[in-house]
């Protein structure tokens, strides 16, 4: 009767159109606003900081961040790691696949069809690609801000020696690289959430809480042990991208745990969507 | 009404086996102790127009489901478009159109850009063409006045036609549709009758569910009624209003085999209060005889009822106590 054969819908078409359907949305036109605004909230509050002489912070301060805006940046995305950018990682993939079926839309896609396998493949890809932007764009803004409020002359690392202006950038895009690939490995396990709920603000309740837990847990000397499995425990080891000559084994040890953490979000969410009810 | 013509043609052939669009055996979807749908066993013959008709809660939409391969049945088998499913559905589905448990959409986007985003994945659609399939389907289900609009402030019934239009962007050899009229105007559901027609007399198969006999009587060439998850009786409209179509009544007391012996020969039957009732559909009255007697069911007596599509459904879908009706409703059927 019939001779179809598979078929199957081009991939770049469907990656173009899973990344404009994010891009669309709202909440992540508001969600990236409010990313760019940590950067320049934090570079004006050094600012006041430094210019109040007579606040806690000291002259001292004020001598160590002149002409070192090129630390904002880094600063900025160390700062916004622990909740905000997992945040809005977890917000990605909670509409993914949660909000998705929320919708009803998950059914038109898998009808389409959609392989599922492909489908979680093109859901990984748009969450990646945003959370690379994302944190890319805090960035460009934490640059800009640190070097319109406090000049640039290279930067100064924590070990005291001061880095070209080339050197620093390029400590700043290895810090975007590190924490992107952070902001990755919790998506991931957003993902394998969001594919066994229809309800999007489960699985953003779920991630949230889960980091906090592990961050109390990271907090118990007596848990000790548990550390090296903790990803929470494993950020504090990246600031070693400001110190000169960097050390890369705790660089290495929490990008090699988030890989951990990704390999396994997505092989959870890869069981539970292959044989999900749609 | 005006469909019998080409239904009569198809029922000329029904002797040889008709090429089915899809097919089911033995399905069955258990959620926990739940039996949500159980031996579903559907013939959806090329080219017909299948209105699956029953009661909310019936195991209309699970069976749907099962036949998209959205999910997995706990057991049986379903052939869609002659290939197997799951493994055949790459295959099969992109040449099926569906809207299934009401139009899902994005709120933020506009009809016309939800419906970019299902075109982008849709396999049968080049990419240079998405743009005209989009606003051929919107022109088509009478929504191009609104297509800019966002989704969030669309009417019940422009969501439907909406989801209708996602269901139509390809030329489709299959069509579902899942209560396509709820929530339509009276206007809106004359289009979707229209629509149906076009599709019908294009040569494409259509399943299309209600609760609601009109619409059932208005489009389909067959009709499949479920009751409590098991379709109770299946066949060819035109057979079903226009032929002298009958139940029997068969008095036995060994109710037990006698059901397992008719619906193993794929006849449809149910237990009644002192034997089992037998839909006369796509059988005849000796046939049923032979069955029984060649399984051994001790057959007490055996009465012949008429029926009609109201009656039959009502009796199908009622409770024991409609068989006091039967006799007085028949006329009623005849609406």
């Amino acid at each position: 009767m019939t001779t179809a054969v598979a078929t199957r819908a081009p991939l770049t078409r469907q990656l173009r159109s899973e990344l404009r359907w994010i891009v669309r949305r709202p909440r992540t036109v508001i969600g990236l606003g409010l990313l760019c605004v940590v950067p320049i909230l934090a570079g004006v509050g050094l600012w006041f900081a430094v210019d109040n002489t007579q606040g806690p912070a000291g002259p001292g301060l004020a001598a160590i961040i002149a002409g070192n805006g090129l630390v904002l940046p880094i600063f900025t995305l160390f700062l916004s790691l622990p909740l905000l950018l997992p945040l809005v990682g977890a917000i990605w993939a909670a509409d993914g696949l949660a909000g998705e079926a929320n919708n009803g839309t998950l059914r038109g896609l898998l009808v389409a069809p959609v392989g599922r396998i492909r489908l979680l493949g093109i859901k990984a890809f748009g969450i990646a690609v945003m959370s690379l932007f994302a944190v890319t764009l805090m960035a460009v803004v934490g640059i800009i801000t640190g070097v319109a409020l406090f000049g640039m002359d290279g930067m100064l690392t924590v070990s005291g020696t001061t880095l070209s202006t080339g050197a620093a950038l390029g400590r700043i895009v290895l810090t975007i690289l590190l924490v992107t690939f952070q902001m990755w490995a919790v998506a991931a396990v957003a993902l394998a959430i969001s594919a066994c709920t229809e309800h999007p603000l489960v699985v953003m309740a779920a991630t949230m809480a889960g980091l906090i837990v592990f961050a109390v847990l990271g907090a118990f000397s007596s848990l000790d042990w548990l550390q090296p499995y903790l990803i929470t425990s494993a950020w504090n080891g990246l600031t070693d991208v400001m110190r000169d000559p960097m050390p890369t084994g705790e660089l290495w040890n929490s990008t090699g745990l988030a890989a951990c953490y990704l390999v396994i979000g997505l092989s959870l969410a890869t069981i539970r969507l292959v044989t999900k009810d749609g | 009404m005006t469909t019998s013509t080409s239904a009569r043609v198809e029922s000329a052939s029904a002797g040889s086996t008709p090429v089915l669009a899809a097919r089911t055996r033995g399905l069955r979807k258990t959620y926990g102790s739940t039996v949500a749908v159980d031996r579903v066993d559907l013939d959806l013959p090329e080219g017909a127009v299948l209105g699956m008709l029953g009661p909310n809660g019936s195991g209309k939409t699970t069976t749907i489901r099962m036949l998209l391969g959205l999910v997995r049945p706990t057991e049986g088998t379903v052939e869609l478009l002659g290939r197997a499913l799951p493994d055949g559905a790459a295959a099969s589905l992109p040449h099926v159109g569906a809207l299934v448990e009401g139009p899902g959409f994005h709120p933020f986007l506009s009809g016309r850009e939800n419906l970019r985003r299902v075109a982008a994945f849709e396999p049968l659609l080049a990419t240079g063409s998405v743009k005209q399939a989009v606003e051929d389907a919107v022109e088509r289900v009478g929504l191009a006045q609104a297509a800019h609009r966002r989704y969030r402030g669309y009417s019940l019934g422009m969501k439907q036609r909406l989801g209708l239009a996602a269901a139509l962007l390809v030329p489709r050899k299959l069509i579902v549709l899942d209560e396509p009229t709820n929530g339509l105007d009276p206007a809106g559901t004359r289009e979707v009758r229209k629509v149906i027609g076009d599709l019908h007399a294009a040569g494409s198969t259509v399943l299309v569910s209600s609760h609601l006999l009109s619409e059932i009587e208005a489009t389909c060439t067959h009709v499949a009624v479920l009751h409590r998850g098991t379709v109770v009786a299946q066949g060819e409209l035109a057979e079903l209003l226009h032929s002298d179509s009958t139940a029997l009544q068969v008095t036995t007391s060994d109710v037990d085999s006698a059901l397992t012996a008719l619906r193993a020969a794929r006849i449809s039957a149910r237990p009644s209060t002192e034997g089992v009732r037998v839909e006369l559909i796509g059988t005849t009255a000796p046939a049923v005889f032979q069955t029984l007697v060649q399984a051994g069911v001790e057959i007490h007596e055996a009465v012949r009822q008429r029926t009609g599509l109201e009656e039959l459904f009502a009796r199908l879908t009622e409770a024991e106590e409609s068989d006091h009706l039967s006799a007085v409703d028949t006329n009623e059927g005849a609406r």
